[in-house]
């Protein structure tokens, strides 16, 4: 009852003279999440996008790295060739046969009756003398060797040492040796019993 | 409402398109598997390529490792006459960033490969032009990598290469008789052939795709039977002593126009073979270096009469049995009958009065025959064999003989006195390395070994020979032997040649006769085998020399043992003995 009276008693609403407020029919729930739906897509073919583009993207490093796989085999194989190749060629340089042929070359000869160097005692051991009897080699290699037949191991004295004053004149030196406790520049010897004591010479 | 059916109907659609698209696929699978299923996989096959992977065949080493036998590549050059264009090719020829193209002629193309293989340019043309339609030919064989390189670099179209493994020998014919050979289709002899099973490898296989140009696809490489290696076989030699050794038979064999000789270097506390050298010998390079009798080891194979080596060995028993003392006297006549048959000795002499060692340093064949009758025939026969002779060294080289013993009921009267001086029985180098070997090791025999055993691809080794000692004689009855041995160096006429100045070493001498025909011969096999230090023996050493012309009598072969004798201490750095050797009276 109130109610209508004050409803009465209000005065009529003035015209409102700003601008009618646009209206919007407000969306429907369906059509509320319609609009997320358009984002997902968007993203998920974008996504299919990337990943095609990484796919491709990969397979052209793959191939790429075929190729270069290929080619490092073929290069290792090849390396490995070589190395077998020198160590071919060491073993026929290390034969008796071109020590031998070389040995000669410098003019070394047969040594005589066995004397040794105690390296411990500083001692001379055995007896000395000229190399008689048989003395085994005085005339030359008699065991052949195909591979070294045509000389192809035998090394130029000349050639080296010139080759060594190329580079400066350096020769081996007592210092270049490894230094040890007392500086004789001989590594020190553990004596095997039943043997003469004697540094490891190379 | 309208909602609801619009919703049912979008489902079933769906539906009708996941089943249609299933069904699709289904009928791709069917075709691709089943009805087409020949044709793709042929034309997949042909992408596929099989490729020979290579095993390596191991290495022969000597016991430093020094390689007597290895592996090497070499390569087979070949051509496909059908691409050959006799009007030429264009080669690109890369100059830093510039690339040329020049064009190189047939003929041009040919002598490029001769220059670079030393092939003969008018075969190589003859093998290309001789069957246009040919799609391959060898060029030239067995090349090593260095011509290899220079043809592959010469960018010929038509010419192509194999890989072609081939067996390289660097030290040539150093241990040759014991390393054997190798024919094109395996190992042929010695140890190559006994050790085949550690030393051979076998080829593997791999399959793998390849794109249209050649590279092989990534991820589709099938190892199909992995390349196994060989292994390593090593040897108990030693590379340098077995070269002197050879070296001296050979200088010496010349010199007295022998037809072989042998020498054996053995450690007597191990009973390993570190020189087992045979002269002549051949080069497994060049399997036509050497006669085929001599391709053999002789020191191993051919067993001959040994004569007064192996007095030390009837001896030794006879001191250990104790029907004897160094200095048991004996009357020595001018000659000693079995019946009607007469032994003598090797020098005319009347009466000596020689004690037992006296008998043994002068070599005495009748001295010997008095003493068989100390000792019954049984124990002298079961002596000799247990010295080893007549049954293998333990060495298991290829072809290894036996020799021979006789058994006690099939000696005669006569061969069971001989056999005790050497004749009448056979024995190998080997063998009498052996007996020399149980004297120096206090009487104590150790089968020999000649390989120390296979080392696999993954560094374990196998077949390592455990051998066993056992003992023949005692150890006074051994040592005393050394003693008396001693003295044919101090008290001997081959003294002065033997002797190592400053060092004792026990040495016996042989000078046998040949049998041929079932008749001895003016044929004799010439041999020095002994010992030393006498002191503490390390190393036992035999030289023998068959058929010398010149010096038929063991001064053949001592100036060649002493020469080993001096290497030997050389190479072991043997110590010189600090005490004289102990003088034992040969007379009384």
């Amino acid at each position: 009852m109130s109610a209508v009276t004050q409803a009465v008693l209000l005065p009529a609403p003035e015209r409102d003279d700003s601008p009618r407020r646009h209206l919007d029919i407000a969306p429907t729930r369906a059509q509320r999440r319609a609009r997320p739906r358009i984002y997902a897509a968007l993203a998920a073919i974008g996504g299919i996008g990337v990943i095609l583009l990484a796919q491709l993207l990969m397979s052209i490093v793959l191939a790429d790295g075929a190729y270069h796989i290929a080619a490092l085999k073929n290069e290792q194989r090849d390396l490995v060739r070589e190395q077998n190749a020198a160590q071919e060629r060491i073993e026929e340089l290390s034969s008796t046969q071109s020590l031998m042929q070389n040995a000669a070359a410098l003019g070394m000869v047969s040594s005589g009756n066995p004397v040794f160097l105690d390296v411990l005692t500083g001692q001379a051991l055995g007896v000395a003398g000229p190399a008689s009897g048989q003395v085994v080699g005085v005339n030359g290699n008699y065991i052949p060797n195909t591979l070294t037949a045509d000389g192809s191991t035998l090394i130029d004295p000349a050639k080296i040492a010139a080759g060594q004053g190329a580079k400066g004149g350096s020769t081996v030196t007592a210092t270049d040796a490894a230094p040890d406790a007392d500086g004789s520049g001989v590594a020190p010897v553990a004596p095997k019993p039943g043997t003469i004591p004697s540094p490891t010479t190379r | 409402m309208i909602n609801a059916r619009r919703m049912r109907r979008r489902l079933s659609l769906a539906v009708v398109a996941v089943f249609a698209i299933v069904a699709l696929f289904s009928i791709r699978l069917v075709d691709i598997q089943v009805v087409r299923a020949e044709a793709l996989s042929n034309v997949a096959g042909g992408n596929y390529r099989e490729a020979t992977t290579w095993g390596t065949r191991g290495s022969i080493v000597d016991r430093n490792g020094t390689v007597l036998a290895s592996s090497v590549d070499r390569f087979n050059i070949t051509a496909a006459p059908d691409l050959v264009d006799l009007e030429g090719f264009d080669r690109i020829v890369v100059d830093g960033d510039k690339k040329t193209r020049v064009a190189v002629s047939f003929q041009q193309a040919v002598s490029e490969i001769a220059e670079a293989t030393g092939a003969d340019p008018a075969a190589l043309t003859k093998a290309l032009t001789a069957d246009p339609e040919s799609k391959f030919v060898y060029l030239v064989k067995s090349v090593k990598l260095a011509v290899f390189q220079a043809v592959a670099d010469l960018r010929i179209p038509w010419v192509y290469s194999e890989p072609q493994p081939a067996r390289s020998y660097p030290n040539g014919a150093i241990g040759g008789n014991l390393i054997g050979l190798m024919g094109t289709d395996g190992a042929l002899s010695g140890t190559e052939l006994k050790w085949n099973e550690c030393l051979a490898s076998a080829n593997g296989t791999t399959s793998y795709a390849v794109s249209q140009d050649g590279v092989r696809m990534p991820g589709s490489e099938v190892v199909e039977t992995p390349a196994v290696n060989g292994g390593t076989v090593h040897l108990t030699i030693d590379a340098d002593l077995q070269w002197f050794a050879q070296q001296a038979l050979h200088e010496q064999g010349s010199v007295i126009g022998a037809q072989w000789g042998t020498a054996m270097v053995v450690e007597i506390k191990t009973g390993k073979i570190v020189a087992a050298a045979d002269w002549p010998t051949v080069d497994p390079n060049d399997p036509n270096s050497a006669k085929a009798d001599d391709a053999g080891a002789r020191s191993f194979t051919a067993p001959y009469e040994p004569g007064s080596l192996i007095k030390t060995a009837t001896v030794a028993g006879m001191l250990d049995a104790g029907v004897l003392t160094p200095t048991t006297p004996f009357t020595v006549p001018s000659a000693y009958y079995i019946g009607d048959d007469v032994i003598h000795d090797s020098w005319a002499h009347d009466t000596l009065r020689y004690t037992a060692a006296g008998i043994l340093v002068n070599s005495s064949n009748i001295g010997i025959g008095q003493m068989t009758e100390l000792q019954s025939n049984a124990d002298r026969i079961e002596n000799l064999k247990a010295f080893g002779f007549g049954s293998p060294t333990g060495a298991d080289f290829l072809g290894e003989e036996d020799g021979q013993v006789r058994g006690l009921d099939s000696t005669d009267p006569v061969t069971a006195v001989t056999q005790q001086f050497g004749q009448g029985m056979t024995a190998t180098s080997a063998q009498v390395m052996s007996l020399y070997q149980t004297i120096g090791n206090h009487g104590v025999r150790i089968p020999l070994t000649l390989v120390e055993g296979c080392e696999q691809p993954d560094g374990t080794y196998v077949d390592v020979p455990d051998p066993q000692g056992t003992r023949v004689v005692s150890e006074s009855a051994a040592d005393t032997t050394v003693n008396i041995l001693e003295n044919v160096v101090t008290n001997y006429h081959l003294g002065p040649v033997l002797q190592v100045p400053g060092y004792r070493i026990a040495a016996k001498s042989g000078t046998a006769e040949v049998a041929k025909n079932g008749r001895y011969t003016s044929d004799r096999i010439v041999s020095v085998a002994g010992l030393f230090p006498a002191e503490d023996p390390q190393y036992a050493i035999d030289v023998t020399f068959a058929f010398p012309v010149t010096i038929k009598s063991s001064r053949a072969a001592a100036p060649t043992f002493n020469a080993l004798a001096k290497q030997v201490i050389k190479t072991f750095r043997i110590p010189p003995s600090t005490e004289p050797a102990p003088s034992i009276p040969l007379t009384w």
